[in-house]
């Protein structure tokens, strides 16, 4: 990616110096966009990861209008009971519809996700920016990147949530907070290498201000890394935002989350199977649709990144 | 390299102590006391009561005081004893070491079985079928929910066909009976780990396999088998040992949701009860020794590195693995 915006940037640069037209530029750019889209194109698991994540945020955003039910809604005449016409899913033990619940709890796993991955990119990049241009500031904020990471990451993120009260904010907020760590060495690192690059040089030669060349220079050619990093990190922000409401630790009810329904459909795990395997699938099958949309996302963005 | 080690043991102590401020500090601060978990619901309502169970827990000293206590005890080797067990947390840690460790390294040895030979099969048939199950397999194995993952398996081998004990780790029965209790906490917990190292392992393949002296080797004649062994795989085996590597502090850390899901008398099950009894001493003495292992298994991983692959040097200069 780094090669290819250089190769563009530079081609960008004599084209302005022959034409410097507008028009030029524009088509620059979206041959570079047309470039990145292709080749994701060609990669089917990809494809079918975006499918599946515009359609969960579809889901998600229209939630209250599709669900068949009202989520909280107990209908004590039917609880336990088995997916039929009028409960596809099923329904739960204090007979609650569970398709209406998935339905509903998507819109929790989703904000979690980008919440939490909004977070950790701000303080991700902002740290790893600081720390790879600035020699002085590198060593201090590596060392308490070191001392964040010694920690394991699912007790300090359970042990914050657990004492300071389970809430859908404070899941969101600790995700984010915990996580931020390997976006800030990746950028750390992408900045280190570009630092070095001939452009940078020729920038801070003309007196390019600092927060100039970070802002236009290295922060672009770093978003590639960076856009990967917050779709695979999606995936796991859903992942643990669901585990920590398993442990019932997450979104209280009767906030439906899909880790919450699986938390409580496992006592009745025995009479009614449907009450733990279809909000479990609905994770798997979201998490699994950020993992191959990242990875295409890697794949299109970053040749020499491929497969890593 | 002595005294690259001896720079790496010297700056773990700054880190922990950062760390041990930075923990202690944190779950000072957080709301609530441990005293509602000691006594009964009418007596918790008296404050004189609590304030008298502070008291004997040092709790109503200033934090500043509170954790110079708790620190020189912990240079003496002492991090108190563990609220409710009253037990001397070492002890206590020390006891449910042994389960965790069996189950992980139980499923570390059965990924790193299925993994590696899949890892490089698939990678000298990229895109067959078979290359193309295993990408699939992996991206199964990353977002799965290990803890739904560990439910269905329950649901089926325990509560249907009735195989496998549901949960458990059978410490009372006898060696040779306990086998049943270890397969499906194995199974879940590997299946994580195989699907990152099938990644690894194939993609390190994949990239080693078009270097250029590859194409020397089988330029003057090698057997296609020597090349694979005796030079790609001796390359394309680092990055999968740093992945490995960072498995290894599990050893000890335990696995939070597979333990608990099993009820597993392991590490990872005494830190989640630790968490919900607010129980601080065992909390501080879990962080501090687990960060100190992985300090130490991060360290045996950069200079193990640097066996396999003598291209790395390690530096004073370097900052660790990823500086």
């Amino acid at each position: 990616m780094a090669n290819n915006l250089n190769a563009t940037r530079r081609s960008l640069v004599q084209t302005k110096i022959h034409s410097d037209s507008f028009a030029v530029r524009v088509t620059a750019r979206r041959s570079e966009l047309g470039r990145i889209w292709r080749m994701f194109r060609r990669n089917r698991l990809a494809m079918a990861g975006l499918a599946a994540v515009v359609l969960i945020c579809v889901v998600a955003i229209l939630a209250p209008i599709i669900a068949p039910q009202d989520y909280a809604e107990q209908d004590m005449h039917s609880t336990i009971r088995p997916p039929s016409a009028e409960h596809w899913l099923g329904t739960d033990q204090w007979g609650r519809d569970i398709l209406s619940r998935i339905i509903v709890g998507s819109r929790v796993s989703l904000s979690v996700g980008i919440v939490a991955v909004s977070i950790l990119i701000t303080i991700g990049v902002t740290l790893g920016s600081i720390a790879g241009y600035n020699r002085h500031i590198d060593g201090p904020l590596m060392r308490f990147v070191d001392i964040m990471m010694s920690i394991p990451g699912f007790f300090l993120l359970l042990t914050i949530v657990a004492l300071f009260g389970p809430s859908l904010l404070n899941t969101m907020l600790v995700i984010g907070l915990t996580s931020w760590m390997g976006t800030a060495r990746l950028v750390r690192g992408q900045f280190l290498s570009l630092r070095e690059k001939e452009f940078v040089e020729a920038a801070r030669c003309i007196g390019v201000p600092s927060w100039r060349i970070i802002a236009y220079h290295l922060l672009p050619n770093t978003m590639a890394v960076i856009i990967v990093q917050a779709t695979l990190f999606m995936s796991q922000a859903i992942l643990i935002e669901s585990s920590l409401s398993y442990l019932g630790l997450g979104a209280q009810p009767p906030t439906p989350s899909w880790g919450g329904m699986l938390n409580q459909g496992r006592d009745y795990m025995r009479q009614a199977p449907w009450g733990t395997l279809f909000p479990g699938l609905a994770i798997f099958v979201t998490v699994m649709a950020f993992n191959l949309l990242g990875d295409g996302l890697r794949d299109a963005l970053d040749p020499y990144l491929r497969g890593r | 390299m002595t005294r690259y080690i001896v720079r790496r043991l010297l700056l773990m102590i700054p880190l922990l102590l950062g760390l041990s401020l930075l923990v202690f500090v944190l779950i000072h601060l957080a709301p609530g006391d441990p005293t509602l978990f000691y006594l009964p619901p009418d007596r918790a309502a008296d404050p004189a009561i609590r304030l008298k169970v502070m008291v004997h827990l040092g709790l109503d000293q200033p934090l500043h005081v509170q954790y110079v206590r708790w620190l020189t005890s912990a240079l003496q080797g002492d991090f108190g004893f563990a609220y409710g067990y009253g037990e001397p947390v070492l002890r206590l840690i020390a006891t449910h070491i042994p389960a965790t460790v069996q189950l992980q390294s139980a499923a570390l040895i059965l990924a790193l079985l299925v993994a590696l030979p899949i890892g490089i099969i698939s990678a000298m048939r990229q895109y067959s079928l078979l290359d193309n199950a295993v990408t699939v397999f992996a991206f199964f194995g990353l977002s799965m929910p290990n803890f739904w993952f560990a439910l269905m398996l329950m649901l089926l081998f325990a509560v249907k066909w009735n195989l496998l004990p549901a949960v458990g780790a059978g410490m009372d029965k006898p060696f040779l009976e306990r086998w049943k209790y270890l397969i499906m906490p194995t199974v879940v917990l590997g299946f994580n780990y195989m699907a990152s190292y099938v990644r690894f392992m194939r993609s390190s393949m994949l990239e080693n396999i078009r270097k250029d002296y590859v194409t020397t080797a089988r330029a003057k004649g090698l057997a296609e088998r020597v090349i694979l062994f005796r030079h790609v795989l001796k390359n394309a085996i680092s990055p999968v040992i740093t992945i490995v590597g960072m498995s290894i502090p599990n050893l000890i850390g335990g696995a939070i949701i597979v333990e608990s899901v099993f009820a597993w008398p392991g590490v990872g099950r005494l830190g989640y009860d630790a968490v919900l009894r607010r129980d601080y001493p065992t909390i501080m003495g879990l962080t501090m020794i687990t960060a100190a292992f992985v300090m130490v298994v991060n360290l045996v991983v950069d200079i193990l590195y640097s066996y396999v692959d003598p291209r790395i040097v390690l530096s004073d200069k370097s900052q660790g693995r990823n500086g």
